[in-house]
C-alpha cells in the first residue's frame, strides 16, 4: 500500500515537472512583477510550494516567500506586521479560526476572483471563509475530524462478549459519544493502554468542547452574544472529558497534549479510539511510521445528546491585503494554488481538497489504485465535510475567549474546579471580554 | 598603592571605554523600554494600530493589582527561579570541584559537561516534552520497564510534578553555566594559601569552607547575576513543555505576558506585565550584585 | 620502606582512576537526556515514539539527515545550508563584537575609579534585566523602521547587546583577578598604559576572554525567541528557528527535529572542545597571583 503511495506520488511530480503548460485557465501575464507572499511552512504544505514555478513560468512574475513559518509563528507575524504598517506584501496563508481576528487587512475575494471559479469550491467552505459578508480567503484545503479505531478490537470475539455482558449491548464501532465512553472505559488499561484520548489545552481543547457542546445542542453564544456555554449541554459536554479523565481511560498526561500527542499516541497502537484530522490517515496506516498500520478503520464523528454529530471544522487558507499593489496577480496567484491539478497534489497526501471536484478525481485515484484504506478515508470525510462540519464563531474575540475557557476546562479535568464552577468562571471572563468589544 | 591617574584625558579614558557598550544597551534595550513603557499607558491592542492613541494612564496597572492569575504567576516565577538558581549553584559547585580534582582527561570531561549548554532553550523544551510525556515518554517508560512504576507517571499534568519538569528542564540547561564559571574560578585560585592553611593544619573542608568558599563567591554571584538575568530564557522551555498549563499550573510571568500581547493581541495590558515583572528582575539582579560586591569587599580585591 | 611508598603510589593511582570513572559516568548520567536525543537522530520515528519502548536500537539510519538535505522523494528540503551560514555569521560577528565591547568596558571598570561607576555598572545590568519579551514587540518596530528585520546586521546587533553586560561582568571579574601591581611595575619600566595593558593584562585575562567568547557564541547560536520574531526567510533565518520547520500545526518530526538538533550541537561542541585550550591557560595564571 505503502508503494502504490510512493508511486502516486512519484507520478505526480513527473508531469509536474515536464509541463509548466496547458492549464485549464489563464492565468495572465505579469511580466517583471515581483509578488511578495507570506506562505504557511512545515513538511506537509511544502509540496505545493514546489509548483509555483509553473506560475511564474506561466505568468512571467517572480514570486518572492517574505516567511514561511509554521502557523502560530505566522499568526504573531501578521500581527506585528499590523502594529508595525508593514503591509507590504500581497498574499498571506489564512485559516478560518484566525481569519476574524485581523479586521480588513484582508480583501473581499468576491470582487477580485471570478464567480465561476468560486463556483467550483464547496459551497459549506466558502460560507466558512466570509466574516462579516466578505469573502476574506480562499480555502486552500480543508479538515475535520473524525473517528479512528482499531479495527481488530471490534472483531476480537472475547471482546464483543465481555463487552456485551458488561454493558448489555453490541460491541461495535461506535456510533454515539456514550458509546465511545461505554468502549473507552471498557478498552483501557492503564498504563499500557487506553480507550480513547483528546487534545487538553490551548485552542485544541476549546474546539473539542465547543464541538461536543453543539453536538449536545448547547451553543457557545446567544442571539445577542451572552456566552451560553455554562448551561446544561455544556456541564454535560466537560463531563464527559472529566469523566474519562479521572477514570483513566485517557492516558494522564492529556491536560498538557496537542496534536501531535494524539496523532502519535495513536500511531503508536496504544490506544482504542481517537477522534483526529483527516490529515492524519495516511500517517497512520503508514508502516514506517504507525504500529497499527492496515489495522485502521474510519467513521464519521459520533453524535452527541442532541443527535448532532461533532465536526468542529477549519480551512487553510490564501488571503491578499488590501494594500497589495498587484491585487491582479495576487488573484491569479490564490487562483493557481487553489486550482483542481494543485488540490490534486495535496489530496494524494490525504489532505481534504475544497473544490468539489477534486473530491471525485482523488476517490477515483485511489480507488484505480487499489488503496481502499484512502478511499474509505476519502467517502468518510467527504460526508462529514459536506454534512457535518461547522467553525467557531468568525468573530475577532475567538481566540480571546478561547484563552479564558481552556484553562477553565483543565481545572475542572485536573479537580482544582468542579465542572459548572470552571465553566460558570470561564462564562463570567468571556463575558467580561465580549463587553469590553461592544457586544454586549 | 600608586595612584597614577589623575590627568584630565586620563580621567575620560573609563567613559570612552564605555561608550561602545552604553551606546548598544541604549539603542536595543532603552529606547524600546520607552516605547512600552508608553504602551503600557495605553489600551493599545496588536490588531488595532490605532488604539496606541487611546491613552488610559494606569488603568493596565490598576488591572493587575486584582487579577489573581497575575499574582499567582508572579509568585511561581519566584519560586521557580529561586529554586533553579540555588539547584544549579549546588550543583555546578559539585560538578566544578569533582572535575578540578581531575588531572587526566580533563579537557574531554569539561567538554562533557558543557554538553548541555550547546543545546538551544527550544530545544531544550522539546526534548523534555517528550522524555517527560506521560504514554510514550522515555522516562515512563524506563521506569515501569525497571518495575519501579506501575503507572505513568504524569509528569506535565500533576501541580508539583510540573513545576518539577520544568524546573528540572532549566536546571539541566544551565547548571553547566554554574560549573564552568566556577571552574574557571578554581582555575583562577592562588595555591599558596590552600598549601599554608594545610601546614597549618586545617583540613579539607575546613580549607573549602574558609579559603575556597569565599574566593569562588564572587564568581557564583557573577553566574547567579547573569542567569538571573538570563533565566527568561526559560520562557521557550515552558512555552514547549507546558505552555503555562494544565490549568496555569506551571504559568510563570512569561508565558503569560506572550499570551495576553500576542495571541490576545492585548499588547497595552502586556506591557504594564512586563514592567511589574522588569521590576521582579531588578531585584534578583540587585540582591546579586550587592552580594557580589560584598564578596569581592570580603576578600579584599580590587575595587 | 620503598615496598610502602609503591604502594601508596599505586592506591593513589587506583583512587585517581577511581575518581575519572565516577566523574565521567556522572557526567554521562548527566548529559543522557541529551544524548538520547543525539541518538533518536539516527532512528525512525517508528521506533523513537514506540511503546513498549525499544531500548536497543534495531535500525540506525542516516534518513532523517537525508530528509534534510532533500535526498530522496519523500520531503522537500529543508535549506540547512543557509540556516548554517546565517547562523555562523551572525554569532561569530556579534561574539567578536561583544568581546571587544566587553573588554573595553571590563577593563574600565576593574582598573579606573570614575564617577557614577557603580551606578554604571548597575545600569548596564538593569538594562540587561529587562526581559525580552518586554522588548521584543518595540525592538520589532524600531528594526522594521530601519529595514532590519530579516537581515544579519538586525541580529547581530540584538545579539551583542544581549551579549555585552554579560561579557563585561566575567571580564571585570577576571582584571580584578589579576594584581595592579604587574601593571604598575611595568609602568615604571616605561611601558604606556596601553603597552602594559595589551603585553601583561590582556594576555593574563585570556582565559577569562575566552570563556566570555564562549558563552556569548553559545546565547547568539542558541537564541530562539528574538530570532523567531525577527527573522523571516533564508536570507537571516537561523539554526534554532530551522527547527520549527519539523512542526507543521497537527505533527512534530521528532526523527527530523533530533537531527536538525545535531546539526547545530556539533559545531558549538567542536568550538567548545578547541577554546577549551585557552581556558587552560587560566591554570597557569592561577599561580602567579599568590
Amino acid at each position: 500500500m505503502k508503494t502504490a503511495l510512493k508511486n502516486i506520488l512519484a507520478g505526480a511530480a513527473l508531469p509536474a515537472l515536464l509541463a509548466g503548460t496547458a492549464f485549464a485557465q489563464d492565468y495572465g501575464d505579469f511580466g517583471g512583477y515581483t509578488l511578495r507572499v507570506k506562505l504557511i511552512g512545515g513538511a506537509q504544505y511544502e509540496p505545493l510550494y514546489a509548483t509555483i514555478s509553473e506560475w511564474e513560468a506561466a505568468t512571467g512574475a517572480r514570486v518572492e516567500i517574505l516567511s514561511r513559518k509554521n502557523h502560530f509563528e505566522l499568526d504573531r507575524e501578521i500581527k506585528q506586521d499590523i502594529a508595525a504598517g508593514t503591509l507590504n506584501w500581497c498574499v498571506g496563508s489564512n485559516h478560518t479560526s484566525f481569519a476574524p481576528q485581523y479586521g480588513n487587512i484582508y480583501a473581499d475575494l468576491n470582487e477580485l476572483i471570478a464567480p465561476e471559479v468560486l463556483a467550483a469550491f464547496t459551497p459549506l467552505l466558502l460560507e466558512h471563509s466570509t466574516v462579516d459578508g466578505r469573502l476574506v480567503q480562499l480555502p486552500r484545503h480543508s479538515d475535520v475530524s473524525n473517528l479512528f479505531y482499531i479495527k481488530s478490537l471490534f472483531e476480537d470475539a472475547e471482546n464483543q462478549a465481555a463487552f456485551a455482558a458488561e454493558y448489555g449491548y453490541d460491541l461495535s464501532p461506535p456510533e454515539t459519544w456514550d458509546q465511545v465512553r461505554d468502549q473507552a472505559l471498557f478498552f483501557a488499561n492503564p498504563p499500557d493502554f487506553f480507550g480513547t484520548q483528546f487534545v487538553g489545552k490551548d485552542e485544541a481543547i476549546t474546539g473539542r468542547f465547543y464541538e461536543r457542546l453543539v453536538s449536545n445542542g448547547g451553543a457557545m453564544f446567544d442571539a445577542d452574544w451572552n456566552p451560553t456555554f455554562n448551561s446544561a449541554e455544556g456541564v454535560a459536554a466537560l463531563q464527559w472529558f472529566v469523566d474519562l479523565y479521572n477514570a483513566g481511560a485517557v492516558p494522564v498526561g492529556v491536560p498538557n497534549y496537542l496534536w501531535d500527542d494524539t496523532g502519535l499516541g495513536f500511531a503508536s497502537g496504544t490506544v482504542a479510539l481517537n477522534l483526529d484530522w483527516g490529515g492524519w490517515s495516511a500517517f497512520f496506516n503508514d508502516p514506517d511510521n504507525s504500529a497499527i498500520a492496515g489495522d485502521v478503520g474510519v467513521l464519521r464523528a459520533p453524535m452527541g445528546d442532541a443527535g448532532v454529530r461533532t465536526g468542529w471544522s477549519g480551512s487553510h487558507s490564501f488571503s491578499i491585503t488590501t494594500s497589495c499593489d498587484n491585487t491582479a496577480a495576487a488573484a491569479s496567484f490564490v487562483t493557481f494554488l487553489t486550482d483542481h491539478d494543485r488540490q490534486m497534489i495535496e489530496a494524494r497526501m490525504g489532505i481534504l481538497p475544497t473544490r468539489t471536484a477534486v473530491w471525485d478525481d482523488a476517490l477515483a485515484e485511489f480507488s484505480a489504485s487499489g488503496n481502499d484504506f484512502m478511499v474509505e478515508v476519502f467517502s468518510t470525510f467527504r460526508t462529514s465535510m459536506a454534512e457535518d462540519a461547522f467553525t467557531p464563531p468568525l468573530i475577532a474575540e475567538w481566540i480571546e475567549v478561547s484563552n479564558a475557557l481552556w484553562p477553565r476546562l483543565q481545572a475542572a479535568m485536573v479537580g482544582d474546579m468542579s465542572v459548572q464552577e470552571a465553566l460558570d468562571a470561564a462564562a463570567e471572563e468571556a463575558r467580561e471580554i465580549m463587553e469590553e468589544a461592544g457586544y454586549l | 598603592m600608586i595612584r597614577i591617574l589623575r590627568t584630565k584625558r586620563q580621567a575620560l579614558t573609563p567613559f570612552l571605554l564605555l561608550t561602545p557598550a552604553l551606546l548598544t544597551m541604549l539603542f536595543v534595550v532603552a529606547v524600546p523600554l520607552i516605547f512600552s513603557f508608553y504602551t503600557s499607558m495605553t489600551g493599545y491592542r496588536l490588531t488595532r494600530p490605532e488604539t496606541i492613541e487611546n491613552f488610559v494612564w494606569f488603568r493596565n496597572y490598576l488591572r493587575l493589582f486584582e487579577n489573581s492569575d497575575f499574582w499567582a504567576a508572579f509568585l511561581r516565577t519566584i519560586i521557580f527561579l529561586a529554586i533553579a538558581l540555588n539547584v544549579e549553584f549546588l550543583l555546578g559547585l559539585g560538578i566544578a570541584l569533582l572535575i578540578n580534582k581531575i588531572t587526566w582527561g580533563q579537557r574531554t570531561l569539561r567538554t562533557i559537561m558543557m554538553f548541555p549548554m550547546m543545546f538551544s532553550p527550544i530545544l531544550v523544551g522539546f526534548q523534555f516534552k517528550f522524555i517527560f510525556n506521560d504514554n510514550i515518554g522515555i522516562l515512563n517508560n524506563a521506569l515501569q520497564s525497571l518495575g519501579l512504576s506501575t503507572q505513568a507517571i504524569p509528569w506535565l499534568v500533576d501541580a508539583n510534578l510540573a513545576m518539577f519538569s520544568i524546573i528540572f528542564a532549566e536546571v539541566w540547561m544551565s547548571t553547566s553555566v554554574f560549573a564552568i564559571l566556577l571552574l574557571a574560578g578554581l582555575f583562577a585560585m592562588p595555591r599558596d594559601p590552600i598549601e599554608a592553611a594545610r601546614v597549618d593544619g586545617c583540613n579539607s573542608w575546613q580549607v573549602f569552607r574558609h579559603i575556597t568558599l569565599p574566593f569562588l563567591m564572587p564568581f557564583a554571584f557573577i553566574a547567579m547575576t547573569i542567569r538571573s538575568l538570563d533565566v527568561a530564557r526559560a520562557y521557550d522551555i515552558v512555552a514547549v513543555m507546558t505552555g503555562g498549563g494544565p490549568a496555569g499550573r506551571t504559568e510563570l510571568l512569561w508565558t503569560l505576558i506572550a499570551r495576553v500581547g500576542y495571541d490576545n493581541a492585548r499588547m497595552g495590558q502586556a506591557n504594564a506585565m512586563a514592567y511589574v515583572s522588569t521590576i521582579l528582575s531588578i531585584a534578583f539582579t540587585y540582591y546579586f550584585y550587592t552580594k557580589l560586591v560584598a564578596a569581592r569587599r570580603y576578600m579584599g580585591g580590587a575595587q | 620502606m620503598s615496598t610502602i611508598a609503591s604502594r601508596a603510589q599505586v592506591r593513589r593511582r587506583i583512587r585517581a582512576v577511581g575518581l575519572w570513572l565516577t566523574t565521567f559516568l556522572l557526567m554521562i548520567i548527566i548529559c543522557l537526556p541529551g544524548l538520547w536525543v543525539v541518538l533518536s537522530a539516527f532512528r525512525p520515528n517508528r521506533e523513537i515514539l514506540a511503546k513498549p519502548p525499544i531500548w536497543v536500537p534495531e535500525q540506525l539510519t542516516l534518513n532523517n539527515f537525508g530528509k534534510i538535505f532533500g535526498f530522496g522523494a519523500e520531503q522537500v528540503g529543508i535549506p540547512v545550508l543557509a540556516y548554517f551560514t546565517n547562523s555562523m555569521i551572525i554569532a561569530m560577528t556579534s561574539t567578536v563584537i561583544a568581546l571587544i565591547i566587553g573588554v573595553g568596558g571590563g577593563y574600565a571598570f576593574a582598573r579606573f575609579r570614575f564617577r557614577f561607576k557603580n551606578g554604571l555598572f548597575l545600569g548596564l545590568m538593569l538594562f540587561r534585566a529587562v526581559p525580552g519579551i518586554a522588548l521584543s514587540l518595540p525592538i520589532f518596530i524600531l528594526w522594521s523602521r530601519l529595514g532590519l528585520i530579516d537581515a544579519q546586521l538586525g541580529l547581530i546587533i540584538v545579539y551583542v547587546s544581549l551579549n555585552v553586560p554579560f561579557t563585561i561582568w566575567l571580564i571585570d571579574g577576571f582584571f580584578r583577578q589579576i594584581p595592579i601591581s604587574l601593571s604598575e611595575a611595568a609602568q615604571v619600566d616605561g611601558c604606556t598604559r596601553w603597552q602594559a595593558f595589551w603585553r601583561i593584562e590582556f594576555p593574563l585575562a585570556r582565559s577569562g576572554i575566552a570563556a566570555a567568547g564562549v558563552f556569548a557564541f553559545l546565547t547568539s547560536w542558541n537564541e530562539y525567541a528574538l530570532a523567531s520574531q525577527l527573522t523571516r526567510t533564508t536570507d537571516s533565518k537561523t539554526l534554532p528557528v530551522g527547527l520549527m520547520d519539523f512542526t507543521a500545526q497537527f505533527t512534530i518530526d521528532w526523527a527530523g527535529m533530533s537531527a536538525m538538533a545535531v546539526i547545530i550541537i556539533v559545531p558549538a561542541l567542536i568550538l567548545t572542545f578547541l577554546v577549551q585550550k585557552h581556558l587552560i591557560s587560566g591554570l597557569t595564571f592561577g599561580g602567579v597571583k599568590g
